[in-house]
């Protein structure tokens, strides 16, 4: 009776882990890059440690910059940075980013951006939730460099376009409420 | 008198005076003997010190880790921006 009800209680507790799991993007598979890697930028901050940079950030209320980020950051959940930059081309393959981008196939992520060149590969993905943005990610995958960016929360590409006060450039991007983005994606050479 | 009856003289029981079970008790009973207030205040000085120090060194660590995820996250929303940057460039470049 008690075998039974543990293996109940552990179903139940996978069962509802398996939506948040699904919907995260993991990033897999890129750790053996580290090695080859000249500079590598390996970054992850769950939504406690986003917090805890909020935090600081607007601890004095004064700078205007740090408000605006610690705003923006009040609406994530998490970030992961992957980035690798190299000295010599051909330190990595494309087909490693596979399981990264079988993730981002699944339900909940569109792709919003993607400009395939000979040697280039630049991935914008979006997830909704209930109609909302929730993440996105970013794949650019350059000769000497690979970078993948994860996302997750109420993110608006404007507002991150913004803070260009903190050496952030500004980006113009298309309004994501429009629905427009889309319209403005093209498309290179297609895998 | 030699050595045995000398011994035997010195070892012989004896009764304990009046009252001393009485007074045995009394003293068990009594209160224990207080401390000095220094020493007490030196003890309490010490402690509160340690928690201080304790609560300073907890304060500051999450300071050291809050800033260093607020660079992380700084340093990951400028990766993102460069690569959406660069993005819009090469769309920008492609429609043109």
């Amino acid at each position: 009776m008690r075998k039974l009800f543990l293996t109940v209680m552990i179903g139940a507790w996978t069962v509802a882990q398996l939506p948040a799991q699904s919907l995260q993007l993991r990033i897999t598979g890129l750790d053996g890059l580290a090695s080859k890697a000249k500079a590598t930028v390996d970054i992850t901050l769950d939504s406690s440690m986003l917090q805890m940079a909020g935090g600081f950030l607007g601890g004095n209320g004064k700078d205007q910059d740090a408000a605006k980020l610690k705003e923006l950051l009040a609406g994530l959940k998490a970030i992961t940075v992957r980035s690798y930059e190299f000295k010599e081309e051909g330190q990595y393959r494309r087909e490693e980013l596979d399981p990264i981008r079988a993730q981002l196939r699944g339900p909940g992520w569109s792709k919003i951006v993607s400009v395939t060149e000979e040697k280039e590969l630049t991935e914008i993905y979006m997830r909704t939730d209930q109609g909302k943005a929730a993440g996105f990610a970013i794949i650019a995958a350059e000769p000497k460099e690979l970078t993948v960016v994860a996302i997750e929360g109420t993110i608006d590409l404007n507002d991150l376009s913004k803070l260009g006060g903190l050496g952030i450039p500004a980006i113009p991007l298309p309004n994501q409420g429009k629905g427009n983005d889309k319209d403005r994606n093209k498309k290179g050479k297609e895998e | 008198m030699n050595l045995d009856d000398e011994l035997r003289s010195a070892m012989r029981r004896e009764d304990p005076p009046l009252g001393f079970t009485q007074r045995v008790v009394a003293r068990a009973q009594s209160k224990p003997v207080r401390k000095p207030a220094m020493f007490r205040m030196v003890w309490a000085a010490g402690l509160a010190a340690m928690l201080v120090i304790g609560f300073t060194a907890a304060s500051e660590y999450r300071q050291i880790k809050a800033e260093r995820a607020a660079n992380q996250a700084v340093v990951a929303l400028r990766i993102a921006a460069a690569k959406l940057n660069m993005t819009r460039d090469k769309v920008l470049k492609l429609e043109n």
